[in-house]
């Protein structure tokens, strides 16, 4: 929602200064629709949770609405914090697989493809046309104890960290597969063959041009993988069998069989608040590759 | 709903809708020519306001909390029952023959009926408010936080003559001690089950089932069914302590002894045990008697498993029938819950679902090999000892997720 409601204002303000910009001059009220928008499907409930955050539970199906910061204290409590800092570090290493698998795939893609770019950028995502859920369920079949993987091949991970580190990965693959290809396929490669004429090993080429200009993507595709495993519900409840659970299992939790809402909102907006401090450091990175990056 | 031009919803008492037509009329026939229902109920705004008042004044006055019961006898069948209910958890006949009851086919009744997951789910739709549900089947610990927010109709037995094929000890319970907000629909208990070629012990209660987790979770699979307000209670009774305990001390001492044996579970779940058990990959396993029933046969072939019905203390749990104070049709409600207690529609049902309606004259009628297995007529020298789980207050439901947490965290 970067909208510049500043511009009508500076038009009345100064005729002498001129701007840079030719771009036409829409007033600002026009954004008014999607500013309605944001405000009722956005910040209204982001408002209820906060409301609900600070009120007092007074019994069943009863709370008093107040300034009550208790529960954000109960949110510090080890346990709660043991499981933020798991989901933080499960997330953290499900992009980092995610990166690890998907950008060969991308860059494979981007490169050597020309007939089959299309049918491969389709493959990757039909499946993510398929429910979450079914998705997720599918993968419960082939991780099963009695399946094939677990009998035939020893891998036999179902009901642990490591079945959700699959399902994480797994699931996120294409929305992080995507950015990166798109941020390949606008590169000049003919600056990695300049790299090597002048008699950089290919690692060092790939490391010094290829990866540098897709950093952007990379960043993008990690971002956005991570915010949401972060949040993640249903993968860690169908997969670790109720052994490693999510924020966001505590905090369905919470809702339902506790009917804690003030617990749960804080909960929530606890764990937006820690999510929020990655989304500025990619702001702060995002802005600084852009500024010397492609 | 489908909005014609001409149609107009009004929210009216019945016994209004007569008085609303003739208002129609008259206004039609004063202006001269034919006036589609919304614009002729427009003009006649402040008549219609008159036309209604005294209607109005009158439910109000007999509308008091202490009249519902008698307010309701002799009172006509509305024509929509609108249930909530689990899904699938009623033969399908049960509704056919309800609707071509003389009574119910003379007022034109027809059955809506829509389906919730978990209590969960039942009580977060009705603290919301603005249903207009006449029937849901909630099971005990949401009956009595129902009874105590104020949101179930006292029921008025004399339009429910069925009452007396009920089994006495079934009519009051600890989550309705006066019994006037439920009719119980089907009971069961939690038990669990062993695959005996691998489990030599000969485990009698809960405690025994705890205490061969950890032996036995390197041989194969064990689970305990989920939930805050299943695994705290259930291991709180197995200890000899009271599973509706509010004290600080004997939660301790449970969160320790779960912990203790946290290692030897290797899922906790409640939605796929079955199957997987069937499939022969749970060794270890908590269950609910109808589904381990399901269980035992499913693996007749191997015959490897035995299931255990707990000496000492263990869960039973109900699923009622209540009526809400919103409820737009207490009459048809009160009307579907007397045909639930006919014998004859308690066989069928029980045939069904497979889990004991506590009407002795059904029961009988039941063929021999399902009312005499233990794992669906469970004999009352077990249920005896057994406790109804309640959500106490909202204090110690917290308390129970607490430690619940901390026990999937490991």
């Amino acid at each position: 929602m970067a909208v510049d409601l500043e511009q009508p204002k500076e038009t009345v303000a100064s005729g002498e200064r001129r701007h840079r910009s030719f771009s036409p001059r829409y007033p600002g009220w026009l954004t008014s629709p999607s500013l309605f928008y944001y405000a009722i499907f956005f910040l209204g409930p982001l408002a209820i949770l906060v409301a609900f955050s600070l009120a007092t539970q007074t019994g069943f199906d009863s709370i008093s609405y107040g300034f009550d910061t208790s529960q954000f204290h109960l949110v510090t409590d080890p346990l709660y914090l043991k499981i933020f800092y798991r989901t933080l570090v499960m997330a953290a290493t499900g992009s980092l697989l995610t990166i690890l698998v998907g950008y060969p795939i991308a860059y494979w893609m981007a490169r050597y493809l020309t007939t089959y770019k299309l049918l491969a950028l389709l493959l990757i995502l039909v499946p993510f046309w398929t429910s979450f859920l079914i998705r997720t369920y599918a993968l419960k079949i082939i991780l099963d104890p009695n399946g094939y993987l677990a009998k035939n091949l020893g891998i036999d991970i179902m009901f642990t960290k490591y079945a959700v580190g699959v399902g994480l990965v797994y699931n996120y693959l294409p929305l992080f597969i995507i950015p990166v290809f798109a941020s390949l396929e606008r590169m000049d490669w003919s600056l990695v063959e300049a790299a090597t004429d002048l008699g950089a090993k290919p690692f060092n080429a790939f490391r010094q041009i290829t990866l540098r200009l897709t950093m952007p993507g990379v960043v993008t595709g990690a971002l956005l993988v991570f915010i949401p495993m972060s949040g993640e519900y249903i993968i860690p409840n169908i997969l670790s069998g109720g052994n490693y659970e999510f924020v966001g299992n505590v905090i369905g939790d919470q809702f339902s069989s506790a009917q804690n809402q003030p617990f749960g909102s804080a909960m929530s907006i606890s764990l937006m608040i820690a999510l929020s401090g990655f989304v500025a450091l990619y702001i702060l990175f995002a802005t600084k590759e852009e500024r010397f990056g492609a | 709903m489908t909005d014609r031009r001409d149609h107009l919803n009004i929210l009216a008492p019945r016994e209004t809708k007569p008085k609303l037509d003739q208002l129609h009329r008259d206004i039609v026939r004063a202006v001269g020519h034919p006036l589609s229902r919304r614009s002729a109920l427009g003009i006649g705004g402040l008549a219609l306001l008159s036309a209604c008042g005294s209607t109005s004044t009158g439910t109000g006055a007999t509308g008091s909390s202490s009249a519902t019961a008698d307010a309701l006898s002799g009172k006509p069948l509305g024509d929509h029952l609108e249930i909530y209910n689990w899904s699938q958890y009623d033969d399908p006949s049960t509704y056919k023959k309800f609707m071509a009851l003389p009574d119910v086919a003379k007022a034109g009744l027809k059955i809506n009926e829509t389906y919730y997951s978990s209590n969960d789910e039942l009580l977060a739709k009705l603290n919301a408010g603005g249903t207009t549900y006449d029937i849901i089947a909630p099971s005990q610990n949401a009956v009595a936080q129902l009874i105590e927010t104020d949101k179930l109709l006292e029921m008025d037995d004399a339009l429910i003559p069925n009452k007396k094929n009920l089994d006495p000890k079934f009519l009051k319970a600890s989550y309705d001690p006066t019994g006037k907000f439920h009719v119980i629909k089907d009971y069961g208990v939690t038990m669990f089950f062993y695959n005996h070629t691998i489990v030599t012990e000969k485990p009698q209660t809960m405690l025994d089932f705890y205490n061969l987790l950890n032996k036995y979770v390197s041989k194969g699979r064990t689970n305990l069914l989920d939930g805050a307000e299943e695994v705290v209670p259930i291991a709180l009774m197995a200890n000899g302590m009271d599973a509706n305990t509010d004290s600080q001390d004997d939660f301790n001492q449970v969160s320790d002894f779960l912990m203790s044996i946290r290692k030897g579970v290797t899922t906790i779940t409640s939605s796929s045990y079955i199957d997987d058990a069937i499939a022969g990959k749970i060794i270890l396993g908590q269950g609910w008697n109808g589904d381990v029933r399901r269980i035992v046969q499913g693996r007749k072939k191997q015959g490897d498993i035995t299931a255990v019905l707990c000496q000492e203390k263990s869960e039973i749990w109900s699923d009622n029938w209540c009526i809400p104070k919103t409820a737009p049709d207490p009459v048809a409600a009160h009307a579907w819950i007397n045909w639930l207690l006919t014998p004859s529609t308690a066989v069928t049902e029980m045939e069904y679902h497979n889990y004991p309606i506590p009407i002795p004259s059904a029961l009988s009628q039941l063929p021999t090999d399902l009312s005499s297995d233990p794992l669906f007529n469970v004999p009352a020298k077990y249920t005896d000892d057994y406790q109804y789980i309640l959500n106490v207050s909202p204090q110690v439901v917290q308390d129970r997720t607490k430690i619940y947490t901390q026990f999937k965290a490991g």
